[in-house]
């Protein structure tokens, strides 16, 4: 039986366009994979549902009536329970308070505390035998912390359970504990949504398959009738069959040495990343692919030296250093442009002005008395060569357009001895004018001064256009290396899911 | 067998090192260490007639702090609390007339309800308009003062004699043998506070009380659990004025005045006895009763610095000295748990 049925879901954000044609069907018992890329509007579809966001357009039906959800305790009244990724729980309440919290119980004027422990234990016996449910949640790893997550929302006896990228934070053995906890669910007539960006695992759970891309439902496959083929599922991700003129892949000249300018190898101790070695050479453009969260950022922190709990040996120019802080990778003229510039970045009530000038300060060599008329001109220069739109040097930053927000962090570091840019996701959110002037710019900056980048792009079209070669990474890992003609959007995101 | 043996020998340690890590156990440390060195300073110590001058001489506080505890444990803080006692005091003075009994019944009454208004109006604020606790709080201290002020421009006013029954049950005419004999033991000092621990046991094991906790440690996640924010917020905030009205009556009980500014300094020492307690100020984290401890601790500061004959220059330097210490180990324990 048909228990949710959404047509033509249409969600926008801002100018962004998430969803523009979403479907889905879900049936009481059965398990539905939703399938798509990075930003293929696979996750705001289960928002959607969950009441989280509010649609556009479209409708949803659920048991045979059309709903409109406000917020989530409105679906949640339904039997609709969406799992969020670690957002619900209350670190400093312990596991079985947790797994009760908000539906408790009482029993005269106190809270029944035995029953409430009763459900957690029943719940987490089968998921994860052996955790403590006394526990309080802050001392949980990661892991642990997803299921207590999804213990909550089974507590609540959904009938509909949305389940989005739920073994991200898993390990093998509990993926199969709560894949068998799932199956037991179906089968007394839950429908379960599962989103997972491991390709294995919605083969294995599966029922029927939603592919999204682009924000629309491409695909709908149901294992009953047609056989579990994974190159179809594949080619429905990357759309290679139906694409009509793939992106122009402009190479520009060629690097013109194959001089090796770094040699990086990551020994490391944390789970989201693997011990890594690369090379990078002089003038080179080095993409880092993947799905979004399988280590990138992680990566590019531990080669500029902030990410605690990973030893960096760098061989730069030949000289041997190993990267503690920060402060070593600049010094050795390795910048980082982070991927989130308004946390990270930039200091947003501040002048365009002092944002470029801050970095100067961390130099060994920084006269006292800080060359005010010296750093103007400079900043005059660097806002004229990337041309930043902006009123004047002293406007805070927090009034310029995302593009040009991202030219400042770019080009603060401009002054600088340069060797190595690390540059994550830069021109997420930025419009696709000044996304080309960026990249464009620091191409011209590689080619020119020898400079090496290493470009960690979410969307895979960027690299396809501007990188030289292509790392793809998976759990923390580098899975494969694209050079040459391999290098297009569709193997590198083809080679993002079929990674085991 | 080097091993094993070496297990043992740091396994204690380790032991040790963790629980006094909990800010919980460096408070209760601290509160041992202070109440032995009082008892050695003060001869008598341990008379009836000077533990009940303790308990007495420390009962404000030790409210006014539980209920900044539950604030802070909510996610607030109140920086109107000694505002609010004030007012509170201005209030029953004003309603009582010496010579009219019943007009006790009435400024308790009244009292009450104005404790109440405080409450949520400082409920309001932070649950339901979320404009930041210190804003909301720091704005009411200002009216609470004000109309303390308007009531009671100078220390005075009047109190029906059965007030200090609040104070000392054998002074009071009227009440039962039964009860005077009790009071030589038991003061009513302390048994409003026990009131207060067993409101806040009864609390504490309802909804409300858990939702306290989950609302001060991740207000999102409690909203998106389904909980009501502003209405816990508003809740912990009443039960603080509760606790502010039960000091009130045994001020008044015990000088038989209302003070428009007698409360002022309470506020930052409230706060001060929550955090030397070991509560986060962070709010979800510790208990309410250490509250109390806290309160002990730094009424004990107080005392040994009596006794220990330090010069008058130098006492407000040498308590500071030790409230700095005091603060600073349940501080730190709780920052190694938070960097963790």
């Amino acid at each position: 039986m048909v228990i949710l049925e959404a047509r033509g879901i249409r969600k926008h954000f801002g100018g962004v366009v998430a969803l523009s044609d979403g479907n889905l069907r879900c049936r009481q018992g059965r398990i539905t994979g939703l399938l798509g890329a990075n930003g293929s509007g696979k996750s705001t579809m289960s928002k959607i549902i969950a009441g989280v966001y509010r649609p556009d357009g479209g409708e949803i039906w659920y048991k045979g009536r059309p709903v409109h959800y406000r917020n989530p305790s409105e679906a949640k009244r339904d039997g609709i329970a969406l799992v969020f990724q670690n957002l619900s729980l209350v670190p400093d309440l312990t596991v079985w308070q947790n797994v009760v919290l908000g539906m408790e119980k009482s029993r005269g004027i106190f809270l029944d505390n035995q029953e409430a422990k009763q459900i957690a234990r029943d719940i987490l016996s089968k998921l994860l035998p052996g955790l403590d449910i006394t526990r309080k949640v802050y001392e949980l790893s990661p892991g642990e912390m997803q299921i207590v997550e999804i213990a909550k929302a089974i507590a609540e006896r959904p009938q509909l359970l949305i389940l989005d990228e739920p073994t991200a934070a898993l390990e093998h053995a509990q993926v199969k504990s709560l894949f068998a906890y799932m199956r037991a669910l179906a089968q007394s007539g839950v429908a379960i949504v599962f989103t997972s960006h491991r390709l294995w695992e919605v083969m294995e759970i599966c029922n029927d398959v939603t592919i999204f891309r682009n924000g629309a439902t491409v695909a709908y496959i149901d294992f009953d009738q047609e056989e579990k083929d994974p190159e179809t599922i594949i080619s429905h991700i990357t759309g290679e069959t139906v694409r009509s003129s793939p992106a122009e892949r402009t190479f520009g000249e060629k690097p013109a040495s194959r001089e090796v300018l770094l040699r990086a190898h990551i020994r490391s101790k944390v789970k989201s990343l693997r011990d890594v070695s690369l090379e990078l050479a002089r003038g080179e453009i080095l993409g880092i692919g993947g799905l979004a969260g399988q280590g990138q950022n992680e990566l590019l922190y531990a080669l500029a030296g902030s990410f605690p709990g990973v030893q960096c040996e760098v061989e730069i120019e030949g000289r041997k250093i190993v990267l503690r802080r920060p402060q070593d990778a600049i010094q050795n003229g390795i910048l980082l442009v982070p991927g989130d510039r308004q946390k990270e970045g930039l200091f947003l009530e501040h002048s365009v002005y002092s944002n470029m000038v801050f970095p100067k300060f961390g130099l060994s060599r920084h006269p006292v008395i800080i060359p005010e008329k010296k750093y103007r001109g400079e900043c005059e220069d660097i806002v004229r060569l990337l041309s930043i739109k902006v009123s004047s040097l002293d406007a805070p930053v927090s009034t310029l357009s995302g593009g040009n927000q991202q030219k400042v962090v770019v080009g603060k570091w401009l002054s600088f001895d340069v060797k190595v840019f690390l540059l994550a996701d830069p021109a997420k959110g930025v419009d696709i004018g000044a996304k080309r002037d960026l990249y464009e710019y620091i191409r011209r900056l590689a080619r020119e001064r020898g400079i090496g980048v290493i470009l960690y792009a979410s969307d895979h079209e960027e690299l396809a256009q501007y990188a030289d070669r292509v790392l793809v990474m998976y759990e923390g890992g580098i899975v494969a290396a694209l050079t040459g003609e391999d290098i297009s959007e569709e193997t590198i995101t083809a080679t993002s899911v079929r990674a085991r | 067998m080097d091993a094993a043996r070496k297990g043992i020998v740091v396994l204690p340690f380790e032991v040790l090192k963790r629980a006094l890590l909990q800010p919980e156990a460096s408070s209760l440390l601290m509160f041992f260490v202070l109440f032995g060195i009082t008892a050695i300073l003060q001869e008598n110590f341990f008379e009836a007639k000077s533990i009940v001058r303790t308990i007495n001489s420390f009962a404000p506080l030790i409210l006014l702090a539980m209920g900044q505890a539950i604030v802070i444990i909510s996610g607030g803080i109140d920086l109107s609390s000694g505002a609010a006692l004030s007012l509170l005091t201005c209030v029953l003075t004003t309603v009582m007339k010496k010579d009219d009994p019943i007009t006790g019944v009435y400024a308790l009454i009244l009292a009450f309800l104005v404790a109440l208004g405080t409450g949520v109006v400082n409920g309001l604020g932070i649950g339901y308009l979320r404009i930041p606790p210190v804003i909301v709080t720091f704005a009411t201290s200002y009216a609470w003062l004000g109309i303390a002020l308007f009531l009671r421009p100078t220390p005075g006013g009047e109190s029906v004699p059965w007030f200090r029954v609040f104070y000392n049950m054998r002074v009071v005419e009227g009440v039962p043998e039964v009860l005077k004999s009790l009071g030589n033991y038991v003061p009513p000092a302390l048994l409003l506070i026990v009131g207060a621990c067993v409101l806040w046991y009864i609390v504490s094991r309802t909804r409300t009380g858990r939702y306290i906790y989950a609302v001060g440690s991740n207000i999102e996640s409690a909203y998106v659990s389904g909980i009501n924010t502003g209405k816990t917020q508003m809740l912990a905030c009443v039960l603080n004025a509760v606790l502010i009205f039960l000091a009130a009556l045994f001020f008044v009980g015990q000088n038989q005045t209302g003070d428009a500014r007698m409360g002022g300094p309470l506020t930052l020492r409230s706060i001060a006895a929550v955090v030397v307690g070991g509560i986060a100020l962070s709010g979800g984290r510790g208990s309410v009763y250490l509250a109390i401890v806290g309160a002990l601790i730094l009424g004990f500061v107080g005392r040994i610095i009596f006794f220990a004959n330090v010069p008058n220059a130098y006492q407000t330097l040498v308590s500071g000295i030790i409230v700095i210490a005091a603060i600073a180990g349940p501080a730190y324990a709780t920052l190694r748990r938070e960097l963790r």
